[in-house]
């Protein structure tokens, strides 16, 4: 094949393998069966060249139409890259079995989450021996009643998440939460844990108490519906869209103990800066209901009219309204994996690999792609 | 068994997407099987390397994945070169699905 259909032959490469694959599943489990296998390939290939990225006679394709050439690609861009959520799915890319997404709509009661583990090792040792104890739920609960932990569905994905925070010592107490939730609103706190003197205002039975603090400056930042928190911990200023749809869940805030922030500081190894003291300065991803480690409600709402008025500059209303107004699909997008993504003052650096490009109508395929931005 | 969803909005899988959608009527095969053979070959085909500069507008770091959106870009390959006005990058952390 020429150069320029070395493109299309990998794609060509990709669905064949695809179907091979495939049809195991279809001939063996009973499924559809080699014919629509068969008829599956014959789409999809149809599909592909009216996208103008395959090109070529195809052995198995019997259905071969004359490629009408490169408009059809915004088209079939469309329907999916016509919503912003689709387009950054961060949850997604990275529990796709998982079918809650982290997120939540607000990161707060998944922090909360991560605070009540956190406060568990500390507060007390009784909280891992509940775990064990599956059988008897109401003894148990009585115990990690202070979660105050929303519905146990999307914990569950949260916690795969935690994992990568936390260094394991919350284990003992995820098979714990998830099963009391749901009725750990109802029963009050025992005092087990180090906010529960604080936190007694958490018992609202039906709302989901929440705490706040530093733990809004964990870099898992989640995908709320069409909007990201971002959770960029870092030194510099932080990033814009700080659009967690803060105003769904109610929140209450309380002090936080210092080890809670210094656990809190743990997470942010996942992210290229450490120190998550950044958060607590003020930069919170959302700045109207997610609030600092600041004990004080007051110190609190000052803080986020300054994070309002601070934050009005920081959305790009040009590039804001460029992107929703065109369409995506004609934006240029580049899909691939990285290595590394690094940053000296201003200039970034990253390093990707398996990448697609689709550019100026063009699919073009790396290995390896090094890029090099100045902010 | 892991994989980025990432590809799924790439031509190449948004047109199995839609085969898939197609197919659904007439019963469905495992589209994450699909995908994964997808990201599979993908990425022991692609044998590329590409340079990328240009203006970083915007970036993002969130659930491990970096959004970068660029402007003036300039993307040159082995063999050529692409300008764009205005370019994202989506990239998920390899690491993640090697896990």
């Amino acid at each position: 094949m020429a150069t320029t259909t070395t493109t299309s032959g990998v794609y060509i490469h990709v669905i064949e393998d695809v179907v091979s694959k495939v049809r195991e599943e279809f001939v063996n489990n009973g499924g559809p069966g080699e014919s629509v296998l068969s008829e599956l390939q014959g789409i999809w290939e149809t599909k592909m060249m009216q996208a103008g990225v395959l090109s070529g006679p195809i052995e198995r394709s019997s259905a071969q139409r004359p490629t009408p050439g490169g408009p059809l690609t915004h088209d079939l861009n469309v329907p999916y890259e016509g919503t912003e959520e689709y387009e950054t799915p961060t949850a997604e890319m990275l529990f796709p079995p998982t079918p809650m997404q982290t997120p939540l709509p607000t990161p707060l009661p998944g922090t909360a989450d991560n605070s009540s583990m956190y406060n568990i090792p500390t507060g007390s040792s009784d909280y891992p021996t509940p775990g064990t104890e599956n059988g008897s739920h109401v003894d148990v609960k009585a115990r990690p009643s202070p979660y105050m932990q929303p519905p146990s569905p999307w914990t569950n994905p949260r916690l795969d998440v935690n994992v990568a925070y936390v260094d394991g010592r919350d284990e003992p107490e995820r098979g714990n939460p998830n099963q009391h939730f749901t009725q750990g609103l109802f029963v009050p706190s025992t005092g087990k844990r180090k906010r529960d003197d604080s936190s007694a205002q958490y018992q609202n039975g039906g709302s989901i108490p929440q705490q706040d603090g530093a733990s809004d400056a964990l870099p898992m930042a989640t995908l709320v519906g069409d909007t990201l928190c971002i959770t960029f911990v870092g030194d510099k200023r932080v990033p814009r869209d700080f659009i967690c749809s803060s105003s769904k869940i109610p929140q209450v805030d309380g002090p936080m103990p210092d080890p809670y922030d210094e656990m809190l500081s743990t997470p942010n190894m996942y992210s290229y800066q450490g120190p998550s003291e950044d958060f607590n300065e003020g930069r919170t991803p959302a700045p109207n209901e997610i609030q600092t480690s600041t004990p004080v409600t007051a110190q609190t709402d000052v803080i986020e009219d300054d994070e309002e008025l601070l934050n009005e500059d920081d959305d790009d209303d040009e590039l804001d309204d460029l992107e929703s107004g065109e369409d995506m699909n004609t934006q240029h997008l580049v899909l691939a994996q990285f290595d590394k993504v690094t940053r000296t003052k201003s200039r970034w650096k990253c390093n990707l690999k398996d990448g697609i490009m689709h550019i100026n109508d063009k699919d073009i395929l790396f290995n390896k792609a090094l890029g090099e931005f100045e902010f | 068994m892991a994989t980025f969803e990432l590809y799924r909005r790439s031509t190449i899988g948004m047109c199995l997407t839609e085969t898939l959608d197609e197919m659904v009527q007439s019963g469905t095969l495992s589209p994450e099987l699909a995908i994964q053979s997808m990201t599979e070959a993908l990425e022991s085909q692609v044998k590329t390397k590409v340079t990328i500069k240009g203006h970083l507008h915007t970036y993002r770091f969130c659930d491990n994945v970096w959004t970068f959106i660029l402007q003036d870009a300039m993307f040159k390959s082995e063999d050529r070169q692409e300008n764009v006005s205005q370019v994202k990058i989506v990239a998920c952390d390899s690491k993640l699905l090697t896990q």
